[in-house]
């Protein structure tokens, strides 16, 4: 069944058309990968979906999610949407959090608005959340200027993910970390996937982040999708020229076949 | 795309027309010499309070002398004296903050100490005080304006330079061997004009009105000087018989500052428009 | 003689914490030297020391023999004519309020004199930046551009181009590509190559990614916690020798 249904999304800015005619489901449960370079509009239509495009640019066509069209929403309702059965991690992990608030303090603004727990309810499930990413409990009371990239990409899925959303929409999420935390992030990424089983687009523009974790893939270019499919068959037998470049660039570790002595792993 | 380039070029027009009023304005005060014919400090009791006439296109003043002469002259006087105490501030200020900003530690301190001291005070209140305190006269007055105002200019140039001195270009900069000075004046001062031009004009109406102000009540320039405030000062009494001695200086005021208030609008916008195409 | 030599070299912060302990290790001419490690395990630390723009607290980096002390800017100007960088964020690696041209012209007005260069003629300024501008497969019309104008990728060539435009003996990659797509990431590591051979230098890349690592160098450096875990040359990336860490790093990027 489909979380989340696009169906022929426009996005125009001033001048031109950023995304052009794209569609693309999610299934439930499912890891869909959308891959592109920068420009391609891959993350115009990760905004778009969350309704968090600047206010020059229009988005035209239709966004299911469940029975409701997310572009027809107003912003109160989509309020209510965000959160509950849609969040959002973005690649700007510094941003998204305001400076002057604890992380604790985030978390509880976040609770807020969307439950009715009492500071003692709301504190135990922030906790209780950071310890599932993997964090310690006095990461609560710290400034996000105190924790690194990897553990403030680790709170952001902690909050994206309390709530329970039906499909969390990750812009980048580790683009801008380095391969340690970044390697940390999805596996952590992948294991709260099967944990609550909630669907993830994960958008990219590196198919090493994909080939481990994807179940779907869908590759961008200049603002439309040009090859969607199972992950296997993209990669292995891509059927558009810019697919297999894309495989091609992305550098992977080549195993030298001479001298091994012990090959590990 | 239609309507942005119709307001580019209507903006384009405006700044012409602005750029030769200010200019003519400009070449008129520093060529007064060849326009007037009447001496502006001569008394000529005789003469005096007569109405617009060939001889005297706006008529003469209290004393007799020339009310036009006067007012091209105060032109000279007013602008000039902006001019010259603004120029003073942004030279004082800019290489204040660069050196603070870019050397940081105690140099900085000790600069961002005075500047506070200088801060904590509205700059009207310090010129009207310090004019008191170094006695009337056109000197003192443009010393206080001075004083007042490069702290603005070496606080802007200097959180400028805080800025962009973390950038990885000044890094590469040092890399590559220049030296502090070399990097200030190659890739940092580029950074600061823009800034500098737009505060400097926006600057340029309020010191005119702080000069014209403070000799309308006696403190900056004295007379015989045919400075626009002075004028003002010096007409009050006929205000009731002979308004217009107080109404054309006290336009010219107006004008000039007007004029520059919207000089400085448009420099801004330009900057702006400009980063906005940047970014 | 090597063409770089680190030893024993340590360096702490104020407070107390150590960024960098008992690094050693040395360059030659013309070979590419790879340092992999995670953010903040000093890496970058590493390469400030090196280009003299940060001071270590022990040990000694010696530069073609001669022993390079936390010195003063004039004494350093003939050291600094030998190695260039590449620095990590090519948006801010060029002034925004220069040209591409004035950016490029940088090196050259400063070293200039004191250089032979073999590569690269001068004839005239325009010439000059049209060559270093062709070496980088960039069109020379980008001399009158701004940074703006640029693409990322674009603008890290134009980086390139200037720390390779006087020559240098040993250039300084610190994540070069790390903040590209993956396809200029491709392109630029491809021109990167290329480069080192035309020109004979020596390049020290550092990256957080062991396979763009792999690709560039031909000896290996792991790094972590301030501390070199593991040397090897390339070919050995897979012996069972190979530090715990290094194996780690390597089973996340398969």
């Amino acid at each position: 069944m489909s979380i989340l249904s696009v169906r022929q999304l426009h996005i125009m800015g001033k001048q031109n058309d950023i995304v052009k005619n794209l569609s693309l489901d999610v299934q439930e449960g499912e890891w869909f990968a959308l891959v592109g370079q920068s420009g391609s509009g891959k993350s115009m239509t990760a905004m778009a979906i969350c309704q968090l495009l600047a206010p020059n640019l229009q988005a035209k066509g239709e966004i299911w999610c469940g029975e409701k069209n997310l572009l027809t929403l107003s912003s109160s309702e989509i309020r209510k949407f965000r959160g509950k059965r849609l969040a959002y991690i973005f690649q700007d992990y510094q941003g998204s959090f305001t400076p002057f608030l604890t992380i604790g303090q985030h978390f509880d603004e976040y609770q807020r608005t969307h439950l009715n727990l009492s500071k003692k309810a709301r504190r135990q499930q922030a906790v209780n959340a950071l310890i599932s990413v993997g964090l310690n409990e006095d990461i609560y009371g710290r400034y996000p200027f105190q924790l690194s990239g990897g553990q403030l990409q680790r709170v952001s899925i902690s909050m994206a993910l309390l709530l329970e959303p039906d499909i969390l929409i990750a812009d980048e999420p580790t683009t801008a970390l380095d391969s340690v935390s970044s390697f940390k992030v999805l596996q952590l990424l992948s294991k709260l996937q099967k944990e609550t089983g909630c669907a993830i687009l994960f958008i990219t523009h590196d198919l090493r982040h994909v080939r481990k974790y994807a179940d779907r893939i869908a590759v961008m270019k200049d603002g439309a999708i040009i090859e969607t499919g199972d992950k296997n068959r993209v990669l292995n037998h891509p059927q558009h020229a810019y697919t297999n470049e894309l495989i091609q660039s992305s550098p992977s570790l080549r195993r030298i076949p001479f001298k091994l002595e012990g090959v590990s792993g | 795309m239609e309507l942005v380039i119709k307001g580019k070029s209507k903006r384009r027009w405006r700044m012409t027309v602005l750029f030769t009023v200010m200019a003519t304005i400009l070449a008129v005060a520093a060529y007064t010499f060849l326009i007037v014919k009447h001496d502006p400090a001569l008394v000529n009791l005789e003469e005096r309070l007569w109405p617009a006439s060939m001889e005297h296109p706006l008529g003469t003043d209290h004393l007799g002398r020339d009310v036009l002469t006067r007012l091209l002259l105060g032109a000279q006087l007013t602008v000039g004296y902006g001019l010259l105490s603004l120029f003073a501030a942004v030279i004082i200020g800019v290489p204040f903050g660069m050196i603070a900003g870019f050397k940081g530690g105690l140099i900085d301190r000790i600069f961002m100490r005075i500047a506070d001291a200088f801060l904590a005070f509205p700059d009207t209140i310090v010129a009207i005080v310090l004019s008191g305190l170094l006695g009337p006269g056109i000197e003192n007055l443009l010393l206080a304006i001075v004083l007042v105002k490069w702290v603005n200019y070496a606080r802007l140039v200097r959180s400028t330079v805080i800025t962009e001195r973390q950038k990885e270009y000044v890094t590469v900069a040092k890399i590559n061997g220049l030296s502090s000075f070399g990097i200030m004046r190659k890739h940092l001062f580029p950074h600061l004009i823009g800034n500098v031009l737009v505060l400097s004009s926006l600057d340029l109406g309020k010191i005119i009105l702080l000069i014209s102000s403070l000799s309308y009540i006696g403190l900056g320039a004295q007379p015989p000087a045919p400075e626009w405030g002075a004028m003002l000062n010096d007409a009050r009494p006929y205000f009731q018989s002979n308004m217009l001695l107080m109404i054309y200086p006290g336009l010219a005021i107006v004008f000039v500052v007007l004029l520059t208030n919207m000089l400085g609008d448009y420099l801004r916008d330009a900057f702006d428009v400009k980063k906005e195409v940047g970014s | 003689m090597s063409l770089l030599d680190v030893r024993n070299v340590h360096k702490s912060y104020d407070n107390g914490v150590e960024i960098l302990r008992n690094v050693n290790f040395s360059m030659e001419r013309k070979e590419c030297l790879g340092l992999v490690g995670e953010s903040g395990c000093g890496k970058s630390t590493l390469a400030r020391l090196i280009l003299q723009i940060e001071s270590f607290d022990k040990g000694s980096i010696l530069f073609e023999g001669t022993e390079l002390q936390n010195k003063s800017e004039r004494s350093l100007k003939p050291y600094r004519k030998n190695i260039q960088a590449v620095l990590q964020n090519p948006a801010s690696a060029l002034n925004p309020k220069l040209r591409i041209k004035d950016s490029l012209m940088d090196p050259y007005l400063q070293f200039g004199s004191l250089v032979n260069l073999k590569y690269f003629t001068y004839r005239s300024e325009a010439n000059f930046i049209g060559q270093l501008l062709e070496t980088v497969e960039l069109p020379r019309s980008f001399a009158e551009r701004y940074p703006h104008e640029l693409s990322g990728g674009q603008k890290q060539r134009v980086t390139i181009a200037r720390a390779i435009s006087i020559e240098p003996a040993l250039i300084i990659l610190d994540e070069p590509a790390s903040s590209l797509d993956v396809l200029s990431q491709a392109a630029v590591l491809k021109l990167l190559g290329g480069l080192r051979e035309t020109l004979d230098t020596s390049y020290l890349f550092i990256s957080h990614d062991l396979s763009a690592v792999q690709e560039m160098s031909q000896r290996i450096m792991v790094m972590k916690g301030g501390v070199i875990v593991d040397s090897f040359e390339k070919e050995r990336l897979f012996c069972s020798e190979r530090h715990s860490y290094t194996k780690e790093l390597i089973s996340m990027f398969e």
